[in-house]
């Protein structure tokens, strides 16, 4: 086995040798040279030409040399006929060249078959000799926008921790044992010193390199004249900052190949986007292209201009400016040219003059042109004046303003003063005349002097007044014809007299009052002209109703008959009225007057006086006027208002300003709010609200009560009528005949022992009353039959003792008041039940054969509930009273039972009535009586009322009594019951009940 | 300050000193506010650590030394902060151009007021006349020259305009500490001098 290896290697070995023999394997090639350029990356790769053996094809490769990392690898082709004696190669780095070392290789190939590597190694920065921290590339400068790749060499013994480019951290890429590198992407613009680069190593110490990132220049628009005539300045704008700052990469400047420098010959102008470039030159050369470079690291631009620069002078500012004479009118102004070359030289001059009023521009021209008239200048006023020029021939720009000098014109006598008078009386008013202008005056006014003269006395009076008075009063005395004159003076003299005939007071003049509209903050005023006019017009103004006002006027030359008025007092929503008057020899003559507002607002205040007034059933709204300072607008009219809710539904829109009144018609009874408003051109005002509560209407009232009364009549009538044709039906209705009840003989007056009696459920001794039908009179309206039985002697009673009230025994007195059915009648009616005052004659009609039998007295309580029973007083009849306390006595089978409620509690038949009075006295100390059995007869009343009567004592503790019916009544009466009970407490009441 | 102020005569020495020290204290704070200042222009990260040696560093053969000799090599050690910071300014002109921000605004208040500081202690020293200036140390080298490692290019330009300022900070620290001192025991000499002459009228 061991031989078969080395017979196969050494076969292998046998087949290489042989191809090298056969040439199969290029030529290694020789002396292969490296040269770094680190600024550029750029590695150039040269290799001598094998003359013996055309190679056409080299392997290049580069590799990072530590860790053997390929980073380029290309095959490159050459011309077997390429002069020279040796290959070149360029390959740029994307890492600087520093960042660690590269190894360069490069071999021939020829087909299939190479040579062997031959290799140069370019170090790094990052190899052991070099211990310290470093950071590449340094100081670089690119454009805004591009990548760059960093790299850090960290210190010897420490570790890489992190890149920062500015304050954000980079990622990092290894490249040997120490570099790291980490790539910048789209780089914004940096500070003027630079974008810092940041490497930290484990222990926080770090290194770093800057990066300046800007523009190439940006320059532009450049433009070269001569100023002094023996040198050029070019300028041009900036353009685009660079970020570029510093001597080594702020942008440098050559004009026409010659450098401009800071604070030589390179200037910033006054705009500082501009920079300027001067050069000496002759004006000779003719036109010529003027050459501007611009230069920074990252690019370079030329700018030219083509121009024969004796066409272009622009001057510089005259100097020493200054007025040798100045008068009030005039001034004649000096400069100086500093350039020699402008004495000849022609040129066309502007001075500008400028006042507190006015400004003025006077145009000079001439060779060498160093003086000025300045003319139409106003007396004492101040002036500046500056100078600048251009060239008459071949005009270019103007020069520069010289600097401002200021002089002032002398004075003159003021000007005629504008005069004019105003009345409110004939004998009140004054003379008024308007400040002088600055251009008027011509000098500061001392005093006003103020002449009456009247022809008729010629007499004359002189007034003088202070500067700062400008009115003064009429003529002393009768002002008829009376002329008025006053003048104005300063320090230069007296000004020309201005003068004014009083005319005769017209205030109460009928004048036709004209409506004039505002417009544009004025009035447009029109009127006809008159023919006697010898001096124009004058409109006066004024607000209206303004007591003592300021007037103003305006004089208006003759011929023209309209003036637009405006004035700077015309205040929004104040009248005003003008005069318009013509102005003669004599006093002025009032033509006509106008009102009107410059700017209608709406009314400020609301009508007056509003009030409302009924008219029946319409209401009358009337009102006064709105105030006229108020209104602030002539009024168009007023809406009247009623509210609805929260808002206000107008109701009329009144056209027309002069109505006062307005009524409201058909309206019911009720609460009425009414509001009005007066509106303007500008809007409404506010609105003021009366309220009315309408009543309904004293005739209506009075109807409503006659139609009232006559169907009252009217039904009385026919009630009378009927119950008169019907009296028989009714009187059997309502009033039916009732049996007298018979009642024992005995009657229990003495009470027994007190001490002993108990409360015990005992029957009373009763009477039966058996009502018998009476079958005659039963078709008609039956009236049932009463008999009176007797107890006493009624084997069939319950076998209890006769009610003996003398006995021992405990007296139990009980009255039975049932009405027994034996079931033979006929079905009750059905409203039996809820009849009320006609109970007692429905229960008779509801029985053909009626018994009644009183069984006793049932207390309320015992009916188990039934509702209180009404009083009697309410009853139509009689019945019982009951007593609560016998609830708990009286055995719930003697109880009347669902059926007997109606006739216990409805029934107007006879019953005992008695009640209990819970805020009795104490039985033990109050007295008490025995019940009085002869009640006093009721009246002859057909429905008597029931009569209570009570008795103010209690009876004794756990006695009771029960009154039975009257044995022996009078046959014209019925006593129906009269009953008594005893208790604990409570009062005995006596209630008798009388029927007729 | 002001008591101070108060209890000086205007134009005694204690009125110079107490000047002095306001002046020290101010060009203190404005060299604290100039380094920050400056890293935040730069955006130079906080947790950095620097060489810390000393740029102006001063050696002295005496161990001991008087406060007026202290003076005099603080006046020595402001003098070449001055010459540092003129330096760091032209400097950054030749690098940026003239800037007219905060930064260059309180730079150039730093050098006029430092200026101003150097001119104070010389008249403080000069007014001394029996200040004996220290024998400097043979053994200690010169005081450092402007030194700047240009192969570190603008960064290390820029490092070591930090390190200026720092020193800046340093220096101006011990300058308002030093003539603090320097203006107590002048105050009391004063005080002692004043009982003396009072005690000699009575």
């Amino acid at each position: 086995m061991d031989h078969c290896l080395l017979w196969a290697l050494l076969l292998t070995s046998q087949v290489r040798v042989s191809q090298c023999q056969n040439g199969f394997q290029p030529p290694v090639p020789q002396r292969v040279r490296v040269e770094p350029d680190f600024v550029s990356q750029v590695l150039s790769i040269a290799w001598d030409k094998d003359l013996t053996y055309p190679v056409l094809f080299y392997d290049i490769e580069v590799l990072r040399t530590e860790l053997g990392e390929i980073v380029y690898n290309y095959t490159i082709e050459v011309r077997a006929d390429s002069a020279g004696r040796f290959h070149h190669w360029n390959w740029t780095s994307p890492i600087p060249l520093e960042c660690t070392s590269h190894t360069v290789r490069v071999r021939s190939r020829q087909q299939q078959h190479t040579s062997d590597w031959s290799e140069q190694i370019v170090p790094g920065m990052d190899i052991p000799v070099n211990t310290g921290a470093k950071m590449y590339p340094q100081d670089r400068v690119v454009a805004v926008g591009s990548n760059t790749t960093f790299c850090c060499i960290v210190q010897e013994r420490k570790e890489f921790k992190s890149f920062k480019y500015k304050t954000s951290i980079l990622n990092s890429t290894r490249l040997s044992r120490r570099s790291y590198a980490g790539t910048v992407t789209n780089q914004p613009p940096s500070i003027p010193s630079g974008t810092n680069v940041v490497c930290l190593d484990d222990s926080n110490y770090y290194t770093g390199t800057v990066v300046f990132v800007g523009y190439p220049p940006g320059d532009r628009d450049l433009v070269c004249e001569t100023r002094d005539l023996v040198s050029v300045e070019c300028q041009w704008r900036i353009g685009q900052d660079t970020y570029l700052r510093g001597v080594q990469r702020q942008t440098h400047y050559t004009l026409n190949g010659k450098q401009c420098k800071l604070h030589n010959n390179l200037v910033k102008s006054s705009k500082k986007d501009k920079l300027q470039c001067q050069l000496s030159v002759t004006l000779d050369q003719g036109e010529i292209n003027w050459t501007l470079g611009a230069r920074n690291p990252l690019g370079t631009i030329q700018l030219t201009d083509k121009a024969d620069i004796n066409h272009r002078v622009r001057p510089h500012a005259p100097l020493e400016v200054y007025t040798a004479n100045v008068y009030s009118r005039n001034a004649s102004v000096h400069w100086r040219w500093g350039p020699n070359g402008y004495r000849t030289l022609p040129l066309e001059c502007q001075a500008h003059v400028n006042s507190s009023e006015n400004t003025y521009t006077f145009d000079y021209s001439g060779p060498g042109v160093s003086e000025a008239l300045l003319k139409d200048l106003q007396p004492d006023e101040e002036y500046t004046v500056r100078i600048r020029c251009r060239t008459q021939q071949n005009t270019w720009k103007w020069g520069d303003w010289s600097l401002d000098y200021n002089f002032q014109t002398i004075k003159e006598r003021p000007d005629a003063l504008n005069i004019w008078v105003w009345m409110d009386s004939n004998q009140t008013g004054y003379v008024k005349w308007k400040p002088l202008s600055k251009s008027e005056s011509h000098g500061q006014i001392v005093a006003y002097e103020v002449t009456y003269w009247n022809p008729e006395e010629d007499g004359r009076r002189t007034l003088s007044l202070p500067q700062t008075q400008h009115r003064a009063p009429l003529c002393p005395g009768d002002i008829g014809d009376c002329v008025i004159t006053v003048t104005a003076r300063n320090s230069a003299g007296t000004s020309p007299a201005a003068s004014i005939t009083i005319p005769r007071f017209s205030a109460g003049e009928v004048h036709t009052l004209y409506k004039v509209s505002g417009r544009n903050g004025g009035f447009d005023l029109f009127w006809p002209p008159y023919a006697n006019t010898s001096c124009g017009y004058v409109v006066e103004w004024c607000p209206t109703g303004k007591q003592d006002c300021d007037v103003d006027w305006r004089k208006v030359p003759a011929g023209n008959a309209s003036a637009r008025i405006e004035s700077g007092s015309f205040v929004a929503g104040v009248r005003y009225t003008f005069s318009i008057y013509a102005c003669s020899s004599g006093a002025p003559e009032l033509l006509e007057r106008r009102q009107g507002y410059v700017v209608e607002l709406a009314p400020a205040q609301h009508v007056s006086e509003l009030k409302a007034q009924q008219y029946g059933s319409d209401v009358l709204l009337s009102w006064d006027e709105v105030p006229l300072d108020g209104r602030r607008g002539f009024i168009c009219g007023y809406t009247v208002y009623t509210p609805n809710g929260s808002h206000l539904v107008p109701i009329e829109n009144i056209t027309d300003p002069n109505t006062r009144s307005y009524m409201v018609r058909h309206l019911s009874p009720g609460f009425y709010k009414f509001t009005v408003k007066a509106h303007t051109s500008g809007g409404q005002d506010g609105g003021v609200t009366v309220s009315l509560k309408l009543d309904p209407s004293t005739d209506w009232l009075v109807i409503e009560i006659l139609v009232a009364l006559g169907a009252m009549t009217g039904f009385l009538f026919l009630i009378t009528i009927f119950c008169y044709t019907k009296r028989q039906w009714v009187k059997k209705t309502f009033y039916p005949e009732i049996p007298e009840p018979k009642l024992p003989e005995e009657w229990p007056t003495t009470p027994g022992t007190f001490g002993s009696r108990t409360l015990a459920v005992e029957p009373c001794p009763h009477n039966t009353v058996h009502i018998v039908e009476n079958p005659e009179r039963e078709s008609d309206k039956f009236s049932p039959e009463v008999e009176l039985e007797e107890e006493e002697g009624d084997g069939a009673g319950a076998g209890e003792s006769p009610p003996d009230t003398d006995s021992s025994d405990p007296v139990v007195l009980r009255y039975y008041n049932q009405v027994v059915d034996d079931g033979s009648q006929g079905p009750r009616s059905a409203d039996s039940s809820s009849s009320s005052s006609s109970d007692s004659s429905s229960t008779s009609l509801a029985s053909t054969r009626t018994d009644v039998t009183y069984t006793g007295i049932q207390s309320a309580a015992s009916s188990s509930g039934a509702p209180v029973q009404p009083e009697a007083s309410d009853m139509g009849g009689y019945r019982p009273q009951m007593t609560p306390e016998l609830a708990s006595a009286e055995p719930q089978a003697d109880s009347a039972g669902p059926a007997d409620f109606p006739l216990l509690g409805d029934f107007g038949g006879y019953q005992p009535q008695i009640t209990w009075r819970a805020d009795s006295r104490p039985a033990s100390t109050a007295p008490w009586a025995a019940p009085h059995p002869s009640a006093p007869p009721s009246s002859s009343s057909p429905t008597p009322p029931l009569r209570r009567a009570q008795i103010a004592y209690p009876p004794p503790p756990g006695f009771t009594t029960c009154c039975r019916a009257n044995p022996d009544p009078p046959p014209s009466r019925r006593h129906h019951a009269v009953s008594f009970f005893g208790g604990d407490t409570g009062l005995f009441q006596l209630i008798s009940v009388f029927n007729p | 300050m002001a008591g101070e102020q108060q209890s000086s005569r205007p134009g005694s020495g204690r009125s110079r000193t107490g000047k002095a020290v306001s002046l020290a204290r101010l060009l203190h704070r404005d060299c604290t506010r100039l380094l920050e200042l400056y890293k935040e222009k730069e955006s130079l990260p906080s947790e950095h650590s620097l060489e810390m040696d000393r740029i102006v560093s001063l050696c002295v053969s005496s161990p001991n030394l008087s406060t007026d000799e202290r003076v005099w090599l603080l006046h020595s050690a402001l003098r070449q902060c001055l010459g540092l910071l003129e330096y760091v300014i032209g400097r950054e002109e030749e690098l940026e151009g003239e800037g007219e921000g905060e930064y260059e605004s309180v730079r150039n208040s730093v050098r006029d007021r430092l200026g101003h500081l150097l001119h104070t202690t010389r008249v403080l020293l000069k007014n001394e006349e029996e200040t004996n200036v220290p024998a400097p140390d043979p053994d200690c080298n010169k005081v450092k020259e402007v030194e700047v490692d240009e192969g570190d290019g603008t960064f290390g330009v820029k490092l070591w305009i930090y390190r200026v300022l720092q020193e800046l900070i340093h220096w101006t620290h011990s300058a308002s500490e030093t003539l603090h001192t320097l203006h107590s025991e002048r105050e009391r000499e004063q005080e002692v001098g004043d009982s003396e002459s009072e005690g000699a009228e009575i």
